[in-house]
């Protein structure tokens, strides 16, 4: 007897609807699983066997067939050995099949992965899939207990953990009952990232400090140039602490794309600081953009909503940093394999640090350069023209002197920095009330025109920096976003030239740098 | 086909400059044919090593062909027997047979004067080459130097911005910028003032060519300053040279524990030439009066403390910070517009320098 069974699978970052179908019929025992399965898929019917077998069901000794509909989209992974199952036994045990078609339980979503022993262990992209599934009608799901955190914050929906199969069918043919989760309010979990970092601990750096300020205040791209030891790391690992909170719709964004990566903590059910990443130099392209064979989101995805750090720039092969190049500019990334082309949303700062030469001493004040201009040039060419287009601001940043280092100067502390930026962010989300997450650094080019106008102080500034200093052409964007958040840190209506001057002195890498 | 055409033809073989002067010392006919390149003289002044190549090339073909790249790219070949060769080169031990110059050919009898140094100078070397290149390209002096990283580079840059004349003599030939990355500077000499070369255009620059540059640099010049330099460099080829052949030498001290002022300091302390303090120590030399340069400077408080805290020498951002005590966004754009000004420079790792 044929029965369906609804499950999820997903897709870039959405769900789509899996009908499960099983049938028997009499014949030689043989399982066959069609729809486009993986070896993960393929593999299930193992998995089902023994599950259904060891959970006090009769496993049914006929021909069966599970095809999984849309037939022509291909499934990854074991979230539907659950559905797989109860279909199968919906097959050929009466009393399930009738409740299965009963009202209450026709439209429930089935997503788990089952163990030999009749377990359900928990899968990846719960998150996205209840969205996908609400947005779609769905109100009724049935996941493994271990996943139920996710589930937490989806509100409008009734979502049930189970922790066995012989549970689910009791579930369903109404022998026990399940209360749904209950939903937890996002405000209560909300936490800046800290981890004991705090900008308290770096001495000195005065002026890389106030750079990562406007950064965190502007959403602007950073690049740091500097000796070895001289806290470019520190800084960076310092910065989360600073940007000011995901709301609840950014949360859900980055939590949906961990979930599918599996990178979730499953206890807390959702991510609410900004992710950090700091993906090794030697990382291939592909673990950067997502995608390959099992299309899973990449780090630069991972990092969405968050910061990206690139430490030791120019050793990462040119090829990889050249693919940051499209993100960077619309926030998300498009991987397209011969298989599926999926996107995965991909808006992330970017935190590069680099030495200014191959020893590393280069401008350095205590330590001598061994480097030929020749080597230096060519080391500082491997960051492209199009990539420094991306990056906002440049920090040189130097060696602490041992003195700053036993100081006992008090530094600023995170938390007041903090409060400066989320001043800054609130004047942007005014002004760009009509966009969605935007900030001074993603502003189009008729966006720049309109909010950065210059008084004709500044435009004689910006002049004469350009014919003395010999800034690139493509800096002067770049400048006029920098001093709009700068004036925003101030809290001034418009652009001063002293705003226009700071972030001129932003712009190193921009000028003849030997 | 006439001598000055002959003269063109092996112009493009870049035979040494002693081989030239012998050839054209003995074939001192007014007309020529291309047969002369099978004549037993020529063979033996020429050399085996080159006779095949002209021989094979000597046609009206190749000749015209030459002479159109030349034409193409407004090259002037000028040779010794030309009015227009510079009479200072006529002077030296070895003067080259052939010039190929790209601009302006007045500038070779201006007052002149050479300002050379390591590839790799250290902040001070920059600044003092800086303020030495701007002060005499503004009291009408050409500066000449080899296109080369550091202290080259600067010279002619600083010259260009301060509306001066430079000519920049290269180790190699036109089609080949070496270093490529100067090929921009390149192009804007010989706009505004003249880049010059004994070597063919399509001659590839080679370890033995750049100390045969260092001694046109030199020979142009009516001195060689020498702002920093390490005790073994090719500065040290052209102020060997200079000595031998009594052009003044300038040298500006540097700190006796930097291995980049070796050099200057050597040739201050054995008298091979004149110590400089400053730009109007040369400019004295050649008659030039004292430039009153002390500009009365507009400056705010908060820029004079900055000025202030600059007096001895360069310092970073971060003691800037810790010794003007303002406000970090305050002191960012205080010195971009001291910077924008030309009071103070800022160089590599965020250090700055009062000019």
């Amino acid at each position: 007897m044929l029965t369906k069974v609804k499950s999820f699978g997903l897709l870039g970052i959405d769900g789509f609807l899996v009908e499960v179908e099983s049938d028997t019929i009499n014949g030689l025992p043989k399982f066959d699983v069609v729809g486009l399965g993986d070896t993960t898929v393929k593999e299930a019917k193992e998995r089902i066997r023994f599950a259904i077998i060891n959970s006090g069901f009769n496993y049914p000794q006929k021909k069966i067939t599970i095809n999984l509909a849309p037939a022509d989209i291909k499934k990854e992974g074991a979230n539907y050995d659950l559905a797989m199952a109860i279909g199968l036994l919906g097959a050929s045990e009466n009393s399930i099949q009738s409740a299965l078609l009963f009202e209450r339980n026709k439209d429930i979503v089935f997503i788990g992965e089952l163990s030999l022993d009749g377990g359900v262990k928990k899968v990846k992209g719960v998150l996205p899939i209840l969205i996908s599934a609400r947005k779609l009608g769905f109100k009724k799901f049935v996941i493994p207990k271990d996943n139920l955190a996710e589930a937490g914050f989806i509100s409008g929906v009734e979502v049930f953990g189970v922790s066995s199969l012989k549970e689910t069918i009791d579930f369903i043919l109404g022998r026990k009952n399940l209360l749904p989760v209950e939903v937890k309010d996002y405000q209560s979990v909300v936490s800046t990232v800290n981890d004991g970092l705090d900008f308290c601990f770096v001495k000195g750096q005065a002026k890389a400090k106030r750079a990562l300020e406007i950064a965190a205040a502007g959403g602007h791209n950073v690049i740091m140039i500097g000796p070895p030891g001289s806290g470019k790391s520190m800084l960076a690992k310092c910065f989360p602490s600073i940007l000011p909170d995901m709301t609840f719709e950014e949360a859900l964004e980055v939590t949906k794309i961990h979930s599918i990566a599996g990178e979730l903590d499953y206890k807390k059910g959702i991510v609410s600081s900004r992710p950090f990443r700091t993906p090794h130099h030697t990382s291939s392209t592909v673990s950067l953009t997502g995608g390959g064979t099992f299309s899973k989101p990449g780090e630069i995805s991972l990092a969405h909503n968050g910061v990206l750090y690139l430490d030791e720039f120019p050793e990462y092969s040119r090829h990889t940093i050249e693919t940051l190049r499209q993100p960077l500019e619309d926030g998300v990334i498009t991987v397209a394999r011969s298989a599926l082309t999926v996107t995965y949303p991909a808006s992330f700062m970017l935190i590069a640090s680099m030495n200014p030469c191959p020893c590393g001493n280069f401008g350095s004040k205590d330590r001598e350069c061994k480097c030929t201009p020749h080597q230096i040039h060519k080391y500082l060419a491997k960051i492209s023209g199009p990539i420094l287009d991306r990056i906002d601001i440049h920090i040189e940043v130097d060696n602490v002197k041992f003195d700053d280092l036993r100081s006992d100067l008090q530094e600023e502390s995170s938390e007041t920095i903090k409060q400066r930026v989320d001043k800054a962010r609130q004047i942007q989300i005014k002004r760009f009330s009509n966009f969605k997450n935007y900030c001074n650094a993603k502003m189009s080019v008729p966006a720049t025109k309109k909010y950065c106008k210059l008084s004709q102080d500044c435009e004689n500034l910006l002049r004469m920096a350009f014919e003395k200093l010999k800034l690139s052409a493509r800096a002067h964007d770049r400048i006029l976003k920098v001093a709009r958040t700068i004036a925003d840190l101030a809290g001034e209506e418009n652009i001063l030239p002293e705003h226009i001057a700071e972030a001129i002195s932003f712009r190193s890498l921009d000028r003849k740098y030997l | 086909m006439t001598r000055k055409d002959f003269l063109t033809f092996i112009s493009s073989f870049d035979l040494s400059c002693k081989k030239l002067h012998n050839l054209f010392d003995f074939f001192d006919q007014d007309a020529f044919s291309f047969d002369v390149v099978f004549d037993k003289e020529f063979i033996d002044i020429v050399g085996k090593e080159n006779i095949n190549k002209i021989q094979q090339n000597a046609n009206e073909n190749y000749l015209n062909k030459y002479k159109e790249k030349l034409f193409d790219k407004s090259i002037k070949l000028v040779s010794f027997e030309d009015n227009s060769y510079p009479k200072k080169l006529r002077n030296i031990y070895d003067p080259p047979f052939f010039l190929f110059c790209k601009g302006d050919l007045a500038l070779f009898d201006d007052n002149s004067i050479a300002i050379i140094g390591t590839r790799m100078p250290s902040n001070y070397g920059k600044i003092v080459t800086e303020r030495f290149a701007k002060e005499l390209s503004v009291a009408g002096i050409v500066i000449i130097s080899g296109l080369a990283y550091g202290v080259d580079s600067i010279s002619h840059r600083q010259c260009l911005l301060s509306g001066g004349k430079t000519i920049a003599v290269l180790g190699g030939g036109f089609d080949k910028i070496y270093p490529s990355e100067h090929t921009d500077l390149a192009r804007e000499v010989s706009e505004k003032g003249l880049l010059i070369t004994e070597f063919s255009p399509s001659f590839v620059a080679t370890k033995y060519s750049f100390p045969l540059r260092n001694r046109i640099v030199a020979g142009l010049s009516d001195g060689v300053l020498i702002t920093e330099a390490g005790s073994k460099s090719g500065t040290i080829i052209t102020k060997d040279f200079a000595l031998d052949n009594g052009i003044k030498i300038y040298a500006v001290p540097g700190n006796i524990t930097s291995p980049k002022s070796e050099g200057t300091n050597y040739i201050i302390a054995y008298s091979q030439g004149q110590c400089v303090l400053s730009p109007n120590d040369i400019l004295q030399d050649f008659g030039i009066k004292k430039s009153s340069y002390k500009k009365s400077l507009q400056l705010s408080i908060d820029e004079q403390i900055i000025l202030n805290l600059l007096e001895d020498g360069e310092k970073n951002v971060e003691f800037l910070f810790e010794k003007a005590k303002m406000e970090v966004n305050k002191l960012n754009s205080l010195l971009v517009s001291l910077e924008i000004r030309g009071i103070i420079k800022k160089m590599a790792g965020d250090v700055y320098s009062t000019i």
